[in-house]
């Protein structure tokens, strides 16, 4: 349901562009927020009821192809635990930000959720969640 | 013409010497103009100058090889004049000999003009005014290691130098001439532990801000 916490244990996906890849390596700005961005757009991964993190990618791809235009080759997805993220920004960010992530659905992406309590100008904490990122895996 | 600068993003620079001007002193209309037409010609890309302050009322002060645009203010002609800069930096890019690693420089902002257009081909691609800063920042500090590249939603230039998992520094430049950074080290009495810092400068004074936290040795060649 909208607004739900999704669970620290829990896993969440962000779809990464080429332009946020280079070399095969995902970089902090895949997250980053645009300016009209209240949060930060991932998938809940449990959400998906799969039985396998194999699984749950292969839907994810499904889902990106159909919302998206165009998903680029290069792009990648980049699988992150809820807690590991919340744990280490709230401990270790300047501020002691505490992050959110809720769940946020859309009529054809059920599992959309947000990381919120992100700012405009938070490359420290960008770069942070990227220490954070567990498992890559191509978008297409 | 208009002066080099090399500390600010907000500027246009014409990155020619003065030795290189045909008509050296006041020059007069049709002598700018020949000289535009030729300018025109031997680069094949044409840069924003016309501007509300040169030409207030919306006419054509060129002719010949000036673009045939008679209102520059439009989404479609500022998205044009902006792809147009930044290929032309590019270019200047590839071509500059204090960049040791201009090729794969360049080769890596046409990738990523590439993948910006194709994810959204209304966009910027690259915001000129990010590239020009960076490119500014490269003509000061002529001794760095090639940084790993990327663009900001905003589509400005992202660059990340990092050693060991340990050390990192970012930089995101932004088209007004400033730069917001980040600073990933060991702490030394601490060696599990990090130091994070964050911060905000004018390019030209970049690396002297963050000069007391050592990025130097691990960015430098």
């Amino acid at each position: 349901m909208k607004g739900d916490t999704v669970p620290d244990q829990h896993h969440i996906a962000r779809l990464c562009n080429p332009k946020h890849i280079d070399n095969g390596f995902i970089q902090a700005t895949a997250f980053m927020l645009r300016v009209s961005e209240e949060s930060l757009s991932v998938n809940w991964l449990e959400f998906l009821n799969c039985l396998s993190r194999k699984r749950e990618i292969a839907e994810l791809r499904n889902i990106y192809s159909k919302k998206f235009t165009k998903v680029g080759g290069r792009a990648q997805i980049a699988v992150l635990n809820v807690g590991e993220i919340r744990e280490k920004v709230l401990t270790e960010s300047p501020d002691r930000r505490n992050l959110k992530v809720l769940h946020d659905p859309e009529v054809n992406d059920p599992s959309h959720s947000g990381i919120y309590n992100l700012k405009q100008d938070d490359e420290l904490i960008a770069e942070m969640i990227l220490e954070t990122v567990r498992e890559t895996y191509p978008a297409r | 013409m208009p002066e080099v600068s090399t500390a600010y993003g907000d500027k246009f620079i014409d990155y020619q010497s003065t030795g290189r001007q045909p008509y050296p002193g006041v020059w007069n209309p049709p002598e700018i103009q020949n000289y535009w037409e030729s300018y025109v010609r031997g680069r094949k890309c044409v840069t924003f100058l016309s501007t509300p302050a040169v030409n207030p009322e919306s006419q054509e002060v060129y002719k010949g090889g000036w673009p045939d645009k008679k209102d520059p203010f439009t989404q479609t002609d500022l998205l044009d004049n902006e792809e147009e800069q930044v290929q032309e930096l590019i270019l200047w890019i590839r071509t500059s000999l204090f960049i040791p690693y201009r090729e794969n420089l360049a080769n890596r902002l046409v990738t990523l003009l590439n993948d910006a257009k194709e994810e959204d081909s209304a966009s910027l691609g690259i915001a000129a005014g990010s590239l020009r800063n960076f490119y500014n920042f490269l003509q000061l500090n002529t001794n760095l290691k090639c940084p790993t590249i990327s663009l900001t939603p905003e589509y400005n230039i992202y660059a990340s130098w990092r050693e060991d998992q340990k050390k990192l520094f970012s930089v995101l430049f932004l088209p007004n001439g400033d730069t917001r950074f980040v600073i990933f080290k060991p702490n030394d009495l601490h060696p599990e532990r990090q130091v994070r810092i964050s911060g905000t400068s004018t390019t030209d004074i970049l690396m002297a801000t963050v000069a007391p936290y050592g990025v130097c040795d691990w960015i430098s060649e």
